[in-house]
């Protein structure tokens, strides 16, 4: 008598726990990610990288796939490097720094849609495929404090000319030498002002002690979103060029995650509005906090975290 | 390797990069940032080495700090220094100086500090002063480790200048090899070969003025670098 | 290029609560604690990993080659030139020289052979020194009493090295722990990955003061550890 109990019992048990099982195994599967190859995505050494790496990252998590995120890997060139060598399968990269750092091309594109497509042969021709690029673009911009630029009529780059060497104008090192920047605007708009280098990282130390008269900043900086303190200069004859955001995959490895791992970076991309990048930008370099953080928020609210 | 060779032959410009500043004139610019600290290290730290060192006092902080020297991290000391000081020439130096003077006054402590106290005790004896104790028997006789400290601080000094780039500071060999998108790979491997080759000649020279002023007798090879 | 219809919904992230960061004051421990378990903690794990295998590698190295110079006298002098110019090379100069070599590229072993560079110097000249410094009666006493040549190193001479050993191993480590905050450099993480980001976000002291502390902080943990260690390991000598 017992052991017909024991077996029912048994049998009983194991039946439950097939259907949990299964249970489980469905709304597992149902996520897209699970069972595809781990993935490792890489980040530049910037915050706003940073924010992409961990949007993209979590983005990917939620949709069941095993993500590992490098973050902080360095400047364009050591990303770029760790790209092909397999140290990574991914990296947010900007159309024209791929074109002037990475590809060497001098000559700067005529719209955004024509950077985008020259930085997606480039990658193609390396075994790498571009996502779709966000709407927003981070190019570098001149700023001005307000007052400087109410006491000078400083609306657009051109205005500078009249000014001659008496502005000084700071950027990091490498803006002297790029057609993006010191040598473009001389050309372009006839400028001549006294050039101060000046590390990104200062930039708006720089400006706010006055240290600087204008300096190089990135058109998404958080920064930026301080109304009224900052005014933009003008850039018509676009000598900046565009530097919209694409992820840059492995092309094998895209093949292997499948459709839906596209269709998610995708996803997030088309939600990065000038707006939510600075303001993202914003939280994380004003109010120092962490990317993964803001990228959680970020993703929760919009329904895909 | 070979194009990295090619860029320092060719003052470091890179064609199509418009119009870059020299590496001898970074290298010059570098030099003379390092000697000011230097310099300035020395007439800080000098006296206190030495006078700490004839009057036997005070061994546990000169020896120290030039333990505590060595824990801090230059980068982050020049980083401190920016942030508080703000970026320029003057912050940079006081980062150097604060770097430069513990080894300096390390050796000057325990060089005169350990010169054979039957020597002093003979001078005393023989009349001289204080002074001229110290000027004609224990300086000459602790010239050599002496030297060794401002060798060590001196080098130690030209690599930190390099790094103050990272910092923010611009106008050293260290903006090449902070620079990699105007410079390319090869410009900051000739930026690399550039400080290493400053820093050895400085290491070299000085050792040559070393053995200059080392009193024959003395001629041993003293390494000198505090324990 | 998309655009989602009807545009992103951004939230408020907390910004409220963020007023002392922004300020950037001397420092702000709330960002410390927040910071801790991602930022800083793994930082200095890293450089610690760093540290340790680094000093490691060197002193298998420097001991080969100071009994061997200890042995044949005239191996010294090159190989302390050798030493010497590894030790005087920058740091930001040597780590970028080893990229090029194959087999090191920007990775963690570019940072480490730069690492186990600094040591060697100090370490070869310690050990041979505290060799040397073995009293000759000793080593005529262990002889008479019949011990072969490798007897002699390993239970005289090496035991007998220590004080000098030890010293060399406290001062290489600390100059490693010092050296590799330069390490981001190359892409390898370390306790400067936090200075170089606070640096690249105008200078957010905080964080620069974290995490250069706690390099300064690690220094001196080891610097006195390794004085604990000599006078645990060679009770028969009096330390200063």
């Amino acid at each position: 008598m017992r052991k017909v109990v024991v077996r029912t019992a048994l049998g009983g048990l194991l039946a439950a726990g097939a259907l949990v099982a299964v249970g489980v195994q469905s709304s597992v599967a149902s996520l897209p990610g699970t069972g595809k190859p781990a993935v490792v995505i890489g980040d530049k050494n910037f915050a706003e990288e940073n924010i992409l790496g961990a949007l993209y990252s979590q983005a990917l998590k939620a949709q069941g796939y095993s993500v590992t995120l490098k973050d902080n890997i360095g400047t364009s060139e050591i990303t770029w490097k760790a790209l092909v060598a397999g140290q990574i399968n991914l990296y947010p990269e900007y159309t024209g720094t791929l074109l002037s750092a990475i590809a060497g091309v001098t000559k700067n594109p005529t719209s955004a849609t024509a950077a985008y497509s020259q930085a997606a042969a480039y990658a193609a021709k390396h075994g790498f495929t571009l996502l779709k690029a966000t709407p927003f673009y981070d190019s570098d911009a001149l700023a001005a404090l307000a007052s400087y630029a109410k006491k000078n009529h400083l609306t657009k780059i051109s205005d500078l000319k009249k000014l001659g060497t008496k502005v000084t104008l700071g950027a990091a090192p490498e803006f002297a030498t790029r057609f993006e920047g010191l040598l473009g605007l001389k050309a372009d708009y006839g400028i001549n002002p006294t050039f101060k280098p000046i590390a990104i990282g200062l930039s708006y130390t720089a400006l706010d002690s006055g240290k600087v008269d204008v300096q190089d900043v990135f058109t998404t900086d958080g920064q930026l979103a301080t109304a009224g303190k900052y005014v933009i200069l003008a850039d018509p004859k676009h000598v900046f060029g565009y530097q919209n955001v694409a992820p840059v995959v492995s092309t094998k490895v895209l093949a292997k995650e499948g459709p839906a791992f596209a269709a998610t970076l995708n996803k997030v991309d088309a939600l990065l509005t000038f707006n939510a990048i600075q303001q993202l930008n914003k939280a994380v370099s004003i109010d120092q906090q962490t990317p993964a953080a803001v990228a959680a928020a970020f993703l929760k609210a919009n329904g895909l975290g | 390797m070979s194009a990295a060779l090619r860029f320092i032959l060719r003052d470091g410009q890179v064609p199509g990069a418009g119009p870059l500043p020299s590496l001898i004139h970074l290298t010059l610019s570098t030099l003379a940032v390092s000697g000011i600290g230097i310099g300035i290290a020395l007439v800080v730290a000098l006296p206190i080495g030495i006078g700490l060192g004839h009057l036997h006092r005070g061994s546990f902080i000169a020896i120290n700090i030039g333990n505590l020297w060595r824990s801090l991290p230059s980068l982050a000391v020049l980083a401190i220094a920016v942030a508080f000081l703000g970026l320029g020439l003057v912050n940079v130096e006081a980062a150097l100086i604060v770097l430069a003077v513990p080894p300096i006054v390390t050796n000057a402590y325990v060089a005169v500090d350990g010169v054979d106290r039957d020597l002093v005790d003979a001078a005393r004896g023989m009349g001289m002063t204080q002074w001229e104790v110290l000027a004609r028997v224990e300086l000459p006789l602790s010239l050599p480790l002496i030297f060794a400290g401002i060798r060590t601080a001196a080098v130690f000094v030209v690599a930190t200048t390099t790094i103050s780039a990272l910092a923010g500071y611009s106008g050293t060999l260290g903006d090449v090899i902070n620079n990699e998108t105007s410079y390319r790979t090869y410009g900051v491997l000739g930026g690399a070969i550039c400080v290493a080759l400053l820093a050895l000649t400085v290491e070299v020279v000085l050792a040559g003025v070393q053995r200059a002023l080392t009193p024959r007798g003395l001629l041993r090879g003293t390494s000198g670098r505090p324990l | 290029m998309l655009i989602a219809a009807g545009g992103p919904v951004i939230p408020d992230f907390n910004t409220g609560a963020f007023a002392c960061e922004r300020a950037n004051p001397l420092f702000c421990f709330d960002w410390f604690s927040r910071n801790w378990g991602g930022v800083l903690w793994p930082a200095l794990r890293e450089h610690v990993l760093l540290t340790v295998v680094a000093v490691a590698i060197g002193f298998a190295i420097s001991s080969v080659l100071a009994i061997l110079a200890y042995r044949r006298r005239w191996l010294e002098r090159p190989i302390v030139a050798v030493t010497l110019v590894l030790y005087t090379i920058p740091s930001i100069a040597l780590f970028e020289l080893l990229v090029p070599i194959r087999g090191l590229g920007l990775s963690i072993r570019s940072a480490e052979v730069a690492l186990v560079s600094y040591t060697l110097l100090i370490l070869f000249r310690n050990i041979l020194t505290g060799l040397r410094a073995v009293p000759e009666e000793v080593l005529d006493a262990a002889r008479g009493m019949g011990m072969s040549s490798r007897q002699l190193l390993w239970r005289v001479e090496l035991p007998l090295a220590l004080p000098a050993i030890v010293a060399g191993l406290r001062i290489a480590t600390v100059t490693v722990i010092s050296l590799a905050t330069i390490a981001p450099l190359i892409g390898v993480q370390s306790l400067g990955t936090p200075i170089f980001a606070a640096i690249g976000n105008n200078l957010f002291k905080t964080e620069l003061i974290a995490a250069g502390g706690l390099a300064v902080a690690l220094g001196l943990f080891a610097d006195g550890a390794f004085v604990l260690a000599q006078r645990a390991l060679t009770p028969w000598t009096r330390a200063r």
